[in-house]
Parts: structure tokens; sequence; C-alpha cells
């Protein structure tokens, strides 16, 4: 019962990090990325091949950086020239970019699984009420509470982070006040991708590298931002533990329904509070 | 502009509503015989049988176009409506005692109540949440397809026996590619037809109203909730008589009729047609198949193809090319208008 409850707070916390970036990407652009899953499974591929040269936390860099300049790129000559569309058509154009990226990741690696080791010294399992536990999954556990402490701390803290949350109120007024909303967003986005590319990394030694994993990963955090209400980040914290629980527990507890119990609990939300947890008007 | 499009569909003068009704029966019998002209006139099967799914697909898309038309919505998970008649009908004339014709009505009608009671509690989420939403719940049906598999027959799918007559008729004319593009062209035929003329009652200018403007809509004393729920149920059926006809034709189903990739490629049909009329989407479906198919003889890059080309006409020519031949259209009654003044 207690590994169930912590492999929970594993998945809930690489559901975060992707749930954070789309909800960053949101608040800014008004975007719902569908290709935030390709990014990550990007992410995850890149650091594949860099960790067949180098070790896993070079290639982790690698993956992360090279996901942050892809990010900027897609908001400067996607979102950033298509600012005055209707929302739909933006999201239309990421569903066309899961394509490209979908059939860029086969050609160039396949349709065949791989699987990313964990780095050196976090191989090992410790004994955690009297079960062995895989240290790296522990880490995972790190990773996420950090990215969500850094984010907050970022968002409410620093003057970008004031910045930040002044244009994804109002971009208009903020522009007003003399702030580059066009620079913010860029960096925004960039965060975003590499944010992407980061869980895309750090799952590679949890859960393997396969062509679905970007479309699986993107429906469950969709299923995450939806319920938590979209565009608030605590409601997207809090559903991503919430979904983590209910897919471990699910799994041991209700194999039969455990792939159904995500969307179950998604209409109940939606019936209940129609625009997720945290409740804001979209 | 688009008040000015609610204006003109309550108040046509009655000449011009006389001469559209003709209009209207001439373009049908046109179109049909079309239809008829090209099964008549193409003797190659492969072709056949292309244009025959060409055209389920059209019908499936132009149910995704009818909600994206009258509700302002885009859905990523509309699959759910062509795959669940298929696996309905497949256990339906397994199970059930009945009829099949009447069992097929049933279906149809049963995704209709289904859809009108999800679209109660769908349709309120804004418009970007309802594509995630959408795309969850379908991905929701592709699992519980694949996993069920003493019901479904999990990733084997389902093989659909068909009766030995329906409708009337023996039932291998479901099944060979000549036959069956005539029927489904006629059902799609009158599928728009039957759109053409709901639109042009009261629920047509009421709907596209509360696309404009739900809050005013609200307003001015209009009950919003049901008439967008009444669309989404209305979308749902038209893509599962395409759904069934598919089951039908093929004679079976698998989860893979409902996969998100599915909902995605028929989102790109109708994107790629416009949505703005109602026929867009179908001449969508039928262009993306004959498209892929040439495509898939020459390069196996087809999703990088379909990718660019998709963001290409969002960007370039948002209104399809049902919008490009409108303007073409307008452009040549135009010039021969002066020519004769």
């Amino acid at each position: 019962m207690m590994i169930q409850i912590l492999n929970g707070l594993v998945y809930g916390s690489l559901l975060m990090i992707m749930a954070s970036g789309l909800v960053l990407i949101y608040g800014l652009r008004r975007v719902v990325n569908f290709a935030h899953g390709s990014l990550y499974m990007l992410g995850a591929y890149i650091a594949y091949s860099a960790a067949l040269y180098f070790n896993f936390w070079i290639a982790l860099c690698a993956a992360v950086s090279i996901l942050a300049v892809i990010g900027f790129c897609l908001d400067r000559f996607g979102f950033r020239p298509l600012q005055d569309r209707d929302p739909l058509t933006v999201m239309l154009v990421t569903f066309g970019l899961l394509l490209i990226f979908e059939d860029v990741v086969q050609s160039v690696w396949g349709k065949q699984s791989y699987s990313l080791a964990a780095p050196e010294g976090l191989q090992g399992v410790v004994n955690l009420f009297g079960t062995p536990f895989p240290v790296y999954r522990l880490l995972l556990i790190v990773v996420g509470l950090l990215v969500a402490a850094g984010l907050i701390g970022w968002l409410r803290f620093s003057r970008i982070g004031l910045f930040i949350r002044a244009a994804s109120t109002d971009p208009v007024t903020t522009a007003m006040q003399g702030i580059n909303t066009d620079q913010i967003s860029g960096g925004v986005v960039a965060v975003g991708g590499a944010l992407a590319g980061l869980a895309g990394v750090v799952s590679g030694p949890f859960l393997s590298l396969a062509p679905t994993m970007g479309s699986d990963i993107l429906i469950d955090s969709f299923v995450v931002v939806v319920i938590g209400g979209l565009g608030s980040f605590a409601g997207a914290f809090a559903a991503a533990m919430i979904l983590g629980q209910v897919q471990a527990l699910g799994a041991v507890y209700l194999p039969d329904l455990a792939a159904l119990l995500p969307f179950a609990l998604m209409t109940a939300v939606l019936i209940w509070r129609p625009s997720g947890l945290a409740g804001s008007r979209v | 502009m688009n008040s000015t499009l609610v204006i003109d569909a309550v108040g046509q003068p009655n000449a011009a509503h006389g001469r559209k009704t003709l209009g209207l029966v001439a373009a049908t019998l046109a179109a049909a015989g079309f239809g008829i002209a090209i099964a008549v006139l193409v003797k190659s099967t492969t072709v056949m049988s292309l244009l025959t799914q060409a055209v389920i697909y059209a019908i499936f898309a132009l149910g995704l176009g009818f909600l994206l038309k009258q509700n302002g919505m885009v859905s990523f998970g509309q699959a759910v409506f062509f795959g669940l008649p298929g696996y309905l009908i497949g256990l339906a004339f397994k199970f059930a005692g009945l009829p099949p014709e009447i069992l097929i009505a049933l279906v149809i009608a049963a995704v209709g109540v289904f859809a009108f009671a999800l679209g109660l509690v769908v349709v309120r989420v804004p418009g970007i949440a309802f594509g995630m939403l959408t795309l969850a719940i379908g991905q929701g049906f592709y699992v519980a397809a694949s996993k069920s598999r003493g019901v479904t027959g999990g990733a084997d799918g389902l093989n659909i026996n068909l009766p030995q007559h329906l409708f009337g008729l023996p039932s291998e004319v479901f099944q060979n590619p000549g036959s069956m593009f005539v029927i489904c062209w006629l059902v799609l035929v009158l599928l728009i037809v039957a759109l053409t003329l709901l639109l042009k009652t009261r629920f047509g200018p009421l709907t596209a109203a509360i696309r404009e403007n739900e809050e005013r809509a609200r307003f001015i004393g209009f009950r919003t909730l049901l008439p967008r729920a009444a669309i989404f149920a209305i979308s749902a059926m038209i893509s599962a008589v395409g759904g069934a006809l598919s089951s039908l034709y093929t004679g079976f189903i698998s989860p893979e009729s409902l996969h998100w990739s599915v909902s995605g490629a028929v989102l790109i049909m109708v994107v790629l047609g416009g949505s703005r009329t109602l026929w867009g989407p179908a001449i969508g479906a039928v262009v993306y198949y004959l498209f892929r198919d040439y495509l898939g003889g020459q390069t196996t890059h087809w999703m990088t193809i379909f990718g660019v080309s998709l963001i290409a006409v969002i960007v370039l020519w948002p209104s399809g090319i049902a919008g490009g031949v409108n303007r073409l259209v307008g452009r040549v009654r135009f010039a021969s208008e002066r020519s004769k003044a």
C-alpha cells in the first residue's frame, strides 16, 4: 500500500512537471499546446542518444537546453505571429506540429522502444517500510517538488515572475506599462518546452521510450489540467497528485477499470465544477 | 459580419425563397446523379473501394463539421461516435432478437441519446478545454474497448456477422465497393439536404446566435444549454451513421477506429475542406483520402505532409477548400453580371 502511494507520487510528479508547462504556456498565450507530449517525447529520445556518448546528467542538460530552444522557436515563429488569431486556430496549428514531431521521432529513432539507464549511483534500491523501492523514483519525487517550489518561487517573488503574472492577467495593459510581453512570452514558452523535455528525460528510466509515449502523457496531462481548472497552478498540482494516486492505487485494487479511472474522475469533477477544481472562469 | 448572417437566414423575401427551394432540389438531384455516374463510369475495383471509404469518412466529417459550424467547438474525440455504433451493431446482431434494420436505427438513436447526455456536461466547458476534454474522453473509450476483451474482443476487434438481407437488399450489396459507394453517396447527399433544411428552421439562426455570443443569446431570453447539447447530439448521430456504414462495409470493428489519430484525421478533413459550409468537410474527406492514397505510394512521411498542410491551410487559407470555391463562384458571378450590364 505504502509502495503504491509512493509510485503514485512518482507519476504525479511527472504529470505535475508536464502540466505546469502547459499552464505556463496557456497563461501567456492562451494556447493549449497539443505538441507538449511531443516535446516530452523529443526530450526523452534526445537524452537517449546523448546518453550513448556522455553520462546521464550531460544528456539531461543537453536535452533540456535543446527543448528550451525549440520552445522559444515555437513561440517566436508560431504563437507570436498568430497571437491575433482565434485560440482554436492556434490549437489546430499545435496539433499539426504534433503530427510532424511524431513523424520526425519515428523516422529518426524508429518504432522500437528503448530504455534509458538510471544515472550511476541511483540505480540501487532502498528499504522503505520493509519493501525495496528504487532510489531513482525517490529522486523523481524530489525533482517534482523542486520544480513546483522553483516555479512558485519564481512567479511569486521575482521581478520577471511579476511581469509574467501581469501579462497572463492582461497582456495589453501590461504592455502599456512598458513591458515587452512578446519577450516574456518567448521566455515562458521556452521554460514550458524545457520542462516538457525535463519530464521526458527523467521519465526515461522510470517508463520506457516508445513512439506512443508522447500521446499517452499528453492525454493524462490534459486530464490533469482540465481537472485542475485551466490556467491554475495550484489546481494542476493538486490534480496531478490525485491522478497519480488514482492511477497507482487503481492498478492494484481495480486492475480492470484502472485505465478508465482518470476519465471517470474527470467527468465527475466536471459535473461537480464545470471549470475545474481551482474554479476560475476561463 | 456574423450578425448579417443571422438576419439573412431569417428574413429572406418570398420570391427568393421559392427560387432557393427549387435550387436545393436541383442541386440534390444533380449531386445524386453525379454519384451514380461515378459508380457507373469507374470500372476499377481498387478505385471504387477507395472512393467508398472516402465517402464513409465524408459522412463522418460532415458530423464533426456540423459541430464546428453550429457550435464553434473543436472536438478531438469524434472517433467515439464513429467506432461506438460499430461495436453496438456487432453486439446487437449477436445477441438481440430484433430485425437488423430496427437494431441499426436503435443504435444510431442510442448514440444520439448518449451524446445528448454527454453534451449536457461537456458543452458547458469553455472552448479550449473542450478540445482537451474530448480528446481524453475519446481515449477513454479507446482504452475501454482495447481492455475489455470479453465484450469487445479487445485489440483483436469484433467480427460483425451481417444477416442475409438488410433493408430488403442482399447483404453482399453492402460489402461490394461499387454498390456500397452508391448507398453511402446517397446517404451523404440526403444528410446534407436534411441538415440544410434543419438550419433553415428557427434552430439554425438560434444556434448561430449562441455560437457567436452565448451570453447575449441568454440575455434576450433563450436557453442556451439545450440547443448546444442538441447540436452535439446531431453531430454525433451523423458521425454514427458513417460509423454504422463503415462497420457494415468491412464487417469488422476494432479499437483502432476509436483511436485519437482517427479523430485527428477527421479533424484535418474538416479543416482542409472548410467548415463554413456543410459540404466543405465532405469534400475535405475525399481530398484527404485521394491525397493520402497518392502519398502512400510515394512516401512514408505522410504524417509530416499532413501536419504541414494542416498548418498551411489554417494559417494561409482559413476557410479551406469550400471557402476557396465559394470565392471563385462569387467572382465568376460578379464578372458575368458586369458583362451583362
